[in-house]
């Protein structure tokens, strides 16, 4: 079991190294973060059942309904970019550029 | 079938190195749903099944349709899959490289990580005392609406905030 949480926060890791680099897309990274969100959702439940404490079951929904709004605003972000320039191209972003 | 747990979190961890490796976001979409499917049955197969009908619906089957559609708004032409370019592919080979070479070099210590991997007492759950009717995360969800009122009140006024700043961003000016 302890393997199983070592491969749940593994996966949070490299969530979070895939939504810090940029390639091309920023929807990528907006994934990356869903993906950051889920395994947090995975450790919390896991926790919450094996610890036998049902009331931390809370958490993980209240985690899921944050992460949900975010998602939506991420989205409006990335249509309003994909407004402006065609695509939600990285190297589109350059107003601060000197 | 003893280790199925620990083998579905591995399949995790791959799942996750395929979005993670930035192929192009339809192909990244595509891995997440996947690794979703995967955590799924790991969270039901430590008993809670209310909370993995929960991901099921909301995450799965909510916020993974609307990044579809945003993604198909905003893809180009020919989108780059993991075998298109030397980028994506070794991002994927390290990773799973990485995790494999972990997996062996855990497995093969004697002495313990926290706890090591052949002590059996880890892998036992334990049943309560009687109550085998009443699902224990579905009672303890249930629990935000009783000991967590003035919780779902400051959520749901924050969702309702959250979709007007949603349409003041996509409106522009």
């Amino acid at each position: 079991m302890t393997l199983t949480y070592m491969n749940i926060m593994l996966a949070f890791t490299i969530s979070l190294l895939g939504m810090l680099t940029y390639r091309s897309h920023l929807v990528a990274s907006l994934l990356c973060l869903e993906g950051m969100m889920m395994s947090l959702f995975i450790m919390a439940t896991l926790i919450a059942s094996n610890t036998h404490f049902p009331l931390v079951n809370i958490m993980p929904i209240i985690l899921l309904v944050f992460a949900a709004c975010e998602t939506a605003v991420g989205l409006a972000l990335l249509i309003s970019i994909s407004n402006t320039y065609g695509l939600d191209y990285v190297h589109n972003l350059n107003l601060l550029q000197c | 079938m003893a280790y199925v747990l620990f083998t579905l979190s591995v399949l995790l961890v791959m799942g996750f190195v395929g979005f993670s490796s930035k192929p192009s976001p339809i192909y990244g979409g595509l891995a997440l749903i996947v690794s979703g499917v995967v955590g799924c049955v790991i969270v039901l197969n430590c008993g809670g099944v209310y909370m993995g009908l929960v991901m099921f619906l909301v995450y799965l089957g909510g916020m993974m349709v609307v990044f579809g559609y945003t993604t198909a708004m905003a893809i180009e032409e020919y989108p780059e899959t993991w075998g298109s370019g030397l980028e994506v592919l070794g991002g994927l080979l390290v990773g799973l490289m990485m995790e494999v070479v972990l997996v062996l070099w855990v497995l093969s210590l004697d002495e313990t990580v926290v706890v090591s991997f052949s002590d059996t007492g880890d892998w036992v759950i334990f049943e309560g005392e009687g109550s085998g009717l009443i699902r224990g995360d579905s009672i303890g969800a249930g629990a935000l609406y009783d000991y967590g009122r003035w919780l779902v009140v400051v959520a749901g006024w924050t969702l309702f905030v959250g979709v007007y700043i949603v349409i003041e961003i996509v409106r522009g000016n």
